[in-house]
């Protein structure tokens, strides 16, 4: 009960420490009140307007801090300074989206990753074999990565999502794996002759589950970020996509609520890996 | 083994090799040659040249060296914050730890690219080329260890509880004497997430680019002949644009070795 | 090892699976339906609140307008209007409409549903961009005489005042629906956020071809919403989308290898790249650099020390003409063939240069105040084309020993130095055109204006030469004899060639690629330049419903 407490605590922290850093990056970085149709002839003067009027509403920062606080407070998430819609409604339909795309890229990418490494580490040479595709993977970047997809016209989101994160896993699971399996009383086992799959399920997969909860709050990190090169460039319409458009045209009530839910799903991710430790500890 | 053993020289040999083609008498990073745009190999330029003319060889030895010592300087920096950070959340008083991961939490979440963006406006325009570098990998790995540091706290708060921890506290030995065993049960995760960092740090200092950051022209930068490969026409156009990737990947995979050694 | 084999099998197996759940975004094509892409979402349907590219493109294809500026011919026609007049002092218009008019619903268009249109538009409380082109919306009067007759009276003249009825959209009186009743070709019939609009073919819509069928040909538009030029590429090679507009020179060349016959380079554009320098009183540069970028023989030096044609054949890939002045060659009409200006000579400039008192130190030249000429050229994140330009420019200045750093900003950003703190020291952008007449450039020549970008809202003309330019275009915007706004609108040109606070760098070719399946294409150099005339356009070989 004190540790739901807690738990409930910090995440009320987060978000709020979030909410206030938000706005406070969003409004004193260049481009708060500009916009690029400015520059345009036909559309300057209404732009200049939308821009004055923007720059009265957030004068002061407190009161800008107070307007969107209290309103997620009272249940209304504002409206979207680029569409003017409500922001629920924009993030809504878009939450399963990413959701689904996330859940089945880490997915795949752990069973990716944690075949590899069983089978890389125990065979007798650790190899280049797994190695290599690994450095290839952290090599290209996720945008190129997506592109090659496109331009070889095959593979999609969640596989790059997996691939990704998977070579990640991998370098990780891998070290872990190759230790677990250098432990003197698995050393001895082996000596002994006692079977590779047996070793597997008595020794080496439960020492490497206290391993896996920190794994997975560093995994759901980078399966965030790199949500957005992937959702823009295979044009996923998810939150990913979203976050880019509204930081691009500082659309303020829109961000706020992304980082929100990414505050939300960093905090879950580290909650999940902390009960891990604490059933082991029981 | 000998296979790591030319790991452990691989790396070396390749900056010393990078050295001596920027050492070159007439080699220039950034002299445009516009009669010869994206040429094949020649003998003047053994790997072409890039899209403005720029001897393509030159160009990926020049930002070995930078985006090189750039990023392992970075991952360096973040992984001994995570180090740090992680253990001391897990080992001090609670409120230490709980705060940290606090910090963690919010740092993660924050969109970081505006205060990227407070840095360039901070930054006058005629900066040259190489304080901006500097400036951004300075920046990224200020930014880069949250993620890592509450991975090491969720390691050490294992270890804390973990069979050797107890039997060596209940034989009386003092927090601050066992601390030091910590960090090698810890290597399994910082070693990969220092290897890790280095690619990531190449092609996030090319993502800054569009922010005004980054390494700018005419200084080669590895993230950005990276994200050549983002273009499928200059994919097409020359073989070269895979280079500075086959580059990275061997030296990926030299670095993989040398800590494999370690 | 034996899990080995069934842990491939399964990791097979997975791949498949999540390669599999890829491309399911694009539905399929309806029968007769027009496909193509557009960058963002619109921000509005409302045809009298248009303010974005996007939202102009729904518009023209759905309003139906009073009179259409014809894109290829450059020629205002009538459309739902039957004919039109212009009083001898230009302040009073005139429409009849077409008998027997209608909407997309079925319903009648009167003259009265004009009059509301144009009130709306007109009307404080609607906010809409195109009422400012009345120049005094407020003191415009608008009335119906009978059900086919309108009446326009205007406080002044207009120039140009038959493209302005291009803009309004005819609605149905007291009925506003974002596009989903409309006059025009087609109407809207549906929107999925972020994913495409759908565009219906409007049964009722008045117009004809020479054989007497019907128009328009296609039974709608689907318009996908993709900022991806890769993504669109690789569907428009599968035969998913019908056109490309505006395609980057690299992937038009791209296009070009693997796809010959879709692709055209139509030329020069209307568009210009061009760089300044900031010559604002108010910005936070040092006063010796203020000093440089005011002095002419600076300027044109730097004009004379770029190699406009290596821009133009490396940084477009060949796909760019040089450029000397505001208006472009495919600008028939206003284009100045006897302007001189300065063109490419290292020498010269560097001459000049050391008259104006700068000199050179090894490879380092200094200014008449002995600081080093050392500035920054800013430029927008998302134009490849762009950063190469400043690239080549930085070599090309090097060699007057002027040290340059290529900084690329995000638009805001960008503008938030450009307009509002006036914090950069040049800056390398593109200015669109939308609209051949030089009138339509009134914003950026007047010096009061705060789009005059080199010195943003003067209150007094900083220079004589600027006093003279903010002369002569309100002397072509107010009279009615096309000689005189000739005459004036040349020596605007050849003064700005003279002074270089522009220095045009080159006119980007106009780039598409459409469908050789796709019938009906007469490509213009106005926007859309492919989907002007969209209502007659259809795929050989489709039903014509």
């Amino acid at each position: 009960m004190a540790t739901a407490g807690r738990w409930l605590a910090q995440t009320i922290a987060v978000v709020l420490l979030v909410m206030v850093g938000t706005t406070t990056l969003l409004r004193f970085a260049p481009g708060y009140f500009s916009d690029a149709r400015e520059m345009d002839a036909r559309y300057a003067a209404v732009t200049r307007a939308e821009l004055s009027a923007e720059a009265a509403r957030s004068h002061s920062l407190t009161q800008m801090l107070g307007t969107e606080i209290g309103g997620w407070i009272h249940g209304n998430s504002g409206v979207s300074r680029q569409f003017g819609v409500p922001v629920w409604e924009l993030i809504q339909p878009r939450l399963a989206v990413s959701g689904a795309l996330l859940l089945r890229g880490i997915a795949l990418a752990w069973t990716l990753a944690l075949f590899a490494s069983i089978l890389s580490s125990a065979g007798r040479r650790p190899s280049l074999l797994w190695q290599v595709p690994a450095a290839i993977l952290l090599a290209v970047p996720a945008a190129a990565l997506a592109t090659l997809c496109l331009l070889i016209n095959s593979g999609g989101p969640v596989l790059v999502l997996a691939l990704l994160l998977a070579a990640r896993d991998f370098k990780f699971l891998h070290r872990a794996l190759h230790k677990a399996w250098l432990d003197p009383h698995v050393l001895h086992a082996r000596a002994q002759g006692v079977r590779t799959r047996h070793l597997l399920r008595a020794h080496i997969v439960p020492a490497l589950l206290p391993q896996l909860g920190a794994l997975a709050s560093l995994s759901i990190v980078t399966a965030l970020s790199a949500l957005v090169p992937i959702e823009v460039i295979f044009n996923v319409p998810g939150i990913g996509e979203l976050a880019w458009n509204a930081a691009l045209n500082r659309d303020l009530p829109v961000l706020l609520a992304v980082t929100m839910i990414l505050a939300l799903a960093v905090v879950c991710s580290g909650v999940g890996s902390h009960r891990t430790a604490a059933w082991r500890e029981a | 083994m000998s296979l790591r053993r030319g790991a452990l020289w691989l790396l070396p040999g390749l900056i010393l090799a990078a050295a001596a083609v920027l050492a070159r008498p007439g080699a220039s990073y950034a002299y445009q040659d516009r009669e010869t745009v994206l040429a094949g190999s020649s003998l003047q330029h053994p790997a072409g040249t890039d899209d403005l003319g720029r001897d393509r060889l030159v160009r990926v030895s020049g930002a070995l060296l930078i985006s090189l010592t750039g990023s392992l300087v970075a991952a360096a920096i973040t992984t001994a914050a995570a180090a740090g950070v992680g253990t001391l959340a897990a080992f001090g008083p609670a409120v230490v730890g709980w705060s940290a991961m606090l910090v963690c939490d919010v740092f993660l979440a924050l969109p970081w690219m505006f205060l990227l963006m407070m840095v360039r406006a901070a930054m006058p325009l005629t900066t040259s080329p190489a304080h901006s570098a500097s400036i951004t990998f300075l920046v990224l790995a200020a930014l880069g260890w949250p993620a890592c540091a509450r991975a090491v706290y969720r390691g050490a708060v294992a270890q804390r509880t973990s069979g050797w921890m107890l039997h060596a506290r209940s034989t009386g030995l003092r927090r601050a004497q066992v601390i030091h065993h910590i960090l090698p049960n810890l290597l399994p995760l910082l070693i990969p997430q220092f290897l890790v960092s280095i690619p990531a740090f190449v092609i996030a200092e090319a993502n800054l680019g569009a922010l005004g950051l980054g390494i700018s022209e005419p200084l080669p930068s590895w993230g950005g002949m990276l994200f050549e490969l983002n273009n499928s026409a200059m994919l097409l156009e020359t073989r070269w644009v895979y280079f500075p990737l086959a580059l990275l990947i061997v030296v990926l995979l030299a670095l993989e070795g040398a800590a494999a050694e370690a | 090892m034996r899990p080995s084999g069934i842990v491939l099998i399964a990791s097979a197996g997975l791949l498949l699976l999540a390669a599999r759940s890829i491309a399911a975004q694009e539905g399929p094509r309806l029968p007769g339906e027009l496909v193509w892409t557009i960058g963002y979402d619109p921000k509005t349907f409302d045809p009298a609140k248009v303010d974005d590219q996007e939202s102009e493109t729904v518009r023209y294809l759905t309003a139906g307008v009073l009179l259409r500026f014809n894109r290829l011919t450059q020629q205002v026609e009538p459309d739902l209007a039957q004919s039109w007049t212009v009083s001898p002092d230009g302040r009073t218009v005139r429409f009849t409409l077409r008998p027997g008019l209608e909407f997309s619903d079925g319903s009648s268009l009167t003259a009265r549903d004009v009059v509301w249109s144009l009130r709306r538009v007109l009307l404080p409380a609607t906010q809409a961009p195109v009422g400012e082109e009345f120049l005094e919306p407020d003191k415009v009067s608008v009335e119906a005489f009978d059900d086919r007759t309108i009446v326009v009276h205007l406080p002044e003249r207009v120039i140009g005042i038959g493209k302005v009825f291009d803009e309004i959209a005819i609605e149905p009186a007291g009925r506003p629906s974002d596009g989903r009743v409309t006059s025009g070709p087609f109407y809207v019939s549906g929107y999925r956020r972020s994913q495409n609009i759908s565009l219906r073919r409007n049964a009722h819509y008045f117009d004809k071809d020479v054989a007497g069928h019907a128009l328009p040909y296609a039974s709608g538009i689907r318009l996908d919403i993709e900022e991806n030029t890769e993504q669109e590429i690789r569907l428009f090679r599968r035969g998913d989308y019908d056109l490309i507009d505006n395609l980057p020179p690299d992937y038009f060349e791209l296009l070009k290898r693997t796809e010959p016959a879709s692709v055209r380079d139509l030329g020069p554009s209307l568009n210009t790249e061009q760089m300044w320098f900031n010559q604002s009183p108010a910005s936070p540069l040092p006063d010796w650099e203020k000093a440089w970028f005011r002095n002419r023989a600076f300027r044109v030096a730097v004009s004379q020390a770029i190699h406009r044609d290596d821009l133009a054949r490396i940084a477009y890939e060949g796909h760019a003409t040089p450029a000397y002045s505001f208006i472009s060659p495919a600008n028939t009409v206003w284009y100045d063939r006897s302007l001189t200006a300065p063109h490419t000579d290292v020498a010269e400039a560097r001459a000049a240069l050391q008259a104006a008192g700068f000199r050179r130190q090894g490879s380092v030249l200094l200014g008449p105040d002995a600081h080093p000429v050392r500035f920054s050229i800013l430029t927008d994140t998302d134009n490849a084309a762009r950063l190469k330009m400043a690239t080549l420019i930085q070599q090309d200045l090097a060699a007057l020993g002027m040290q340059v750093t290529v900084v690329t900003l995000d638009f805001p950003a960008l503008i938030d130095r450009l307009m509002h703190t006036q914090d950069y020291e040049a800056c390398l952008l593109g200015l669109e055109n939308v609209d051949p007449d030089p009138n339509a450039m009134m914003n950026l020549w007047l010096s009061s204006s705060p789009n005059h970008q080199w010195n943003p809202s003067e209150k007094t003309p900083a220079t004589p030469w600027e006093a003279e330019i903010d002369r002569l275009m309100k002397l072509q915007a107010s009279t009615g004899l096309d000689a005189v706004r000739r005459q004036a609108v040349d020596r605007v040109q050849q003064i700005v060639a003279d002074e270089q606070p522009f220095i045009y760098l080159v006119y980007p070719n106009l780039l598409v690629a459409y469908s050789p399946r796709l019938e009906g294409v007469r490509p213009a150099v106005l926007e859309p330049h492919l989907t002007w005339n969209a209502d007659r356009l259809k795929l050989r070989g489709q039903d014509e419903r």
